[in-house]
C-alpha cells in the first residue's frame, strides 16, 4: 500500500479547515495524507499528515485524529480521555502524546473529535506475540513497569482530568469500579453469565483494602497499547479512553493479566521476572506491594474485562458497529478471561482443580 | 457440499494468510485478518457448539434437580442451536439464583452443592475456550 494517500477526502478536507483554523498563524494548510488505522475500536482513529505555512515557513506535522463512532469497545467519554492525555504529558518521562484539540460538537468532523500528535518511530506489540520484541524483551519490560508507576506517582491535585471527573475517596475506589463493571455486564449481556455474577458476589463480599494513594488510573495499560522503537525503549503509551483516579492497584493488576502475558506466567506481563517487575513499580509508584490488595485487583481485571468483551459483543451483534475485533474480543478475549476467573474462584470454594 | 466447520475453517486460512497481508497497513487489513480468524472460530465452534449445549443442559438439570428445582432428566425437543441456546440460558439463569442462595445459607449441604456449581462453571469455560489465534508477524508473510 502507497504511504501517502488519503482514503477519506470528504474528511480531510473538513480536517483541513478545521485545523488551519484553530491553529494560530498558520496558513494554506492541506491535509496530504490520512489513513484509517485498525486497531483503535473504542474510536475511529486516522494517521493524518499535514503541511501549512507559518511566520518561519512552510511546515508539516503527523497527526492521530480519533473521531467517536457510532458505537465502541468503550464507551467513554472523549474529554474524559483528552484530559488523560494532558494530565500526563511531558510529566515523570511519561511517553504520553501531546493532546492538540478537542472538538465536542459534531458540527465540524460529523461527530466530536479530539487530536494528538503522533508519537514517530513506534511499533505497536500484539500481547498474543510478545516474542515478537526480542532480544529487546527484559529492556522493554523494565520500561513498562517504570511507565506504569510512574502513572500513579503524578501529583492529580489541579491536574485536568480531576477536574472532569470525580475523585472517590480512597476505601471507595473498589466499589465504584465493581458497581461501574458490573453495570456493564448486566446492561449488555446477551446470554446469562453465572461466572460474572459469581465473581460479582465475591468481589463484593471481600473488598480489598483502602487504596494506598489516589491516583491517575490509565485504564488499559498493557501490551498492544503502547509503541516501542525496536530496540528497548517505549516510546508511546496510548488508548487512555478509560482513564480516570482510582487506586493505583487497578493499573497493575490489569497490565499484568494472564491474557496480556502470552501465556508466559512466569514473568510479569510476559516481560521480566514478578521480583523484578514488582521493585520497578515500587519505586516509580511509591507504592507498596500488597499482597492481599493485589489479589483483589487481579480478579477484579478479569471481571473488568468480561465487562468490556460483553459491552463489545453487543455493539457488534447489534450492528452499531461492524468492526470484527468486537466479536473477536466478545468471544475469544471473553471466554478468556470467563475461564481464568473460574479456575481462580473454583478453589476458593473448595474445589480442587 | 455442506461441510461447514471445513469451509469456515478455509475461508478464514484465505482470509488470515492469503487476503489480510495484501492489504497491509490499510483499515481493511485489518478487519480481513480478524474476520478470518472469526471464521476459523466459526468453523471449529459449528462442530462442536450443539454437543457442549446438550452437555451443559444435562448438568445444569442435574445440579437444579440436587436442589429440588426441576427434573433431573432434561427432555430436549429440538436440536437446533437456537432452541438449545434458548433451553441452557433459562437454566443458566436459574443457576444463578441458586448459587446465590446457596452462598448465603452456608451450610455444608449447600457448600457441598455449590463445589459441584463450580465444577461445573470451570468444565464448561474450559470447553468453550476457542483454540489460540494464530497471528502471523511481518517475518512469516
Amino acid at each position: 500500500m502507497p504511504d501517502k494517500v488519503i482514503d477519506t477526502p470528504a474528511l480531510a478536507e473538513k480536517f483541513a479547515a478545521y485545523a488551519e483554523a484553530h491553529m494560530p498563524g498558520v496558513s494554506n494548510l492541506r491535509v496530504i495524507a490520512m489513513n484509517r488505522i485498525h486497531g483503535g475500536a473504542s474510536r475511529e482513529t486516522f494517521s493524518v499528515d499535514i503541511a501549512y505555512e507559518d511566520a518561519t515557513g512552510p511546515k508539516t506535522k503527523g497527526l492521530i485524529l480519533r473521531r467517536d463512532p457510532p458505537d465502541s469497545l468503550i464507551d467513554t467519554e472523549r474529554r474524559i480521555e483528552f484530559a488523560a492525555i494532558r494530565s500526563a504529558y511531558g510529566k515523570a518521562g511519561i511517553p504520553a502524546p501531546e493532546a492538540l484539540f478537542l472538538e465536542i460538537d459534531e458540527g465540524p468532523l460529523g461527530a466530536p473529535f479530539f487530536v494528538m500528535g503522533r508519537i514517530e518511530g513506534g511499533t505497536p506489540l500484539n500481547p498474543f506475540r510478545i516474542e515478537d520484541v526480542e532480544p529487546h524483551r527484559a529492556d522493554v519490560g523494565r520500561e513498562f513497569f517504570r511507565y506504569l508507576g510512574a502513572i500513579a506517582s503524578l501529583d492529580i491535585e489541579g491536574t485536568a482530568i480531576s477536574e472532569e471527573i470525580d475523585t472517590p475517596s480512597p476505601d471507595q475506589c473498589w466499589k465504584r469500579e465493581l458497581d461501574y463493571w458490573a453495570g456493564e455486564i448486566r446492561s449488555n449481556t446477551r446470554e446469562p453469565q453465572p461466572v460474572a455474577e459469581a465473581a460479582i458476589r465475591y468481589l463484593s463480599a471481600n473488598p480489598p483494602p483502602p487504596a494506598q494513594k489516589l491516583s491517575l488510573v490509565h485504564g488499559d495499560f498493557r501490551t498492544g497499547n503502547f509503541l516501542h522503537d525496536g530496540e528497548g525503549h517505549i516510546n508511546a503509551i496510548l488508548d487512555w479512553e478509560m482513564a480516570h483516579i482510582g487506586d493505583p492497584y487497578e493499573d497493575l493488576a490489569w497490565a499484568t493479566d494472564l491474557l496480556w502475558c502470552g501465556n508466559d506466567q512466569e514473568r510479569a506481563a510476559g516481560f521480566i521476572p514478578w521480583p523484578e517487575a514488582i521493585g520497578i513499580w515500587q519505586e516509580a509508584s511509591g507504592c507498596k506491594f500488597d499482597p492481599a490488595a493485589f489479589e483483589w485487583w487481579s480478579l477484579f481485571a478479569h471481571l473488568k474485562g468480561l465487562g468490556i468483551w460483553t459491552s463489545s459483543a453487543r455493539a457488534y451483534a447489534d450492528a452499531k458497529n461492524d468492526d470484527p475485533i468486537l466479536a473477536w474480543s466478545g468471544w475469544f478475549t471473553h471466554a478468556a478471561h470467563e475461564l481464568m476467573l473460574a479456575s481462580r474462584l473454583a478453589p476458593k470454594h473448595g474445589v480442587d482443580l | 457440499m455442506s461441510d461447514v466447520g471445513m469451509i469456515l475453517q478455509r475461508v478464514g486460512a484465505t482470509l488470515v494468510n492469503d487476503v489480510a497481508p495484501k492489504l497491509e497497513g490499510d483499515y481493511a487489513g485489518g478487519k480481513a485478518g480478524m474476520g478470518g480468524m472469526l471464521a476459523v472460530m466459526a468453523g471449529e465452534m459449528w462442530d462442536k457448539e450443539a454437543d457442549l449445549l446438550v452437555g451443559e443442559i444435562t448438568r445444569l438439570k442435574a445440579l437444579l434437580s440436587a436442589a429440588g428445582i426441576g427434573e433431573a432428566e432434561p427432555r430436549i425437543e429440538s436440536f437446533k442451536i437456537s432452541d438449545l441456546k434458548t433451553m441452557r440460558n433459562e437454566l443458566a439463569s436459574q443457576l444463578i439464583e441458586l448459587q446465590a442462595s446457596l452462598e448465603a445459607k452456608g451450610d455444608e449441604a449447600s457448600m457441598a452443592l455449590n463445589r459441584q456449581i463450580w465444577g461445573h462453571l470451570v468444565a464448561t469455560s474450559a470447553a468453550r475456550m476457542p483454540s489460540p489465534p494464530e497471528f502471523s508477524g511481518p517475518d512469516e508473510d
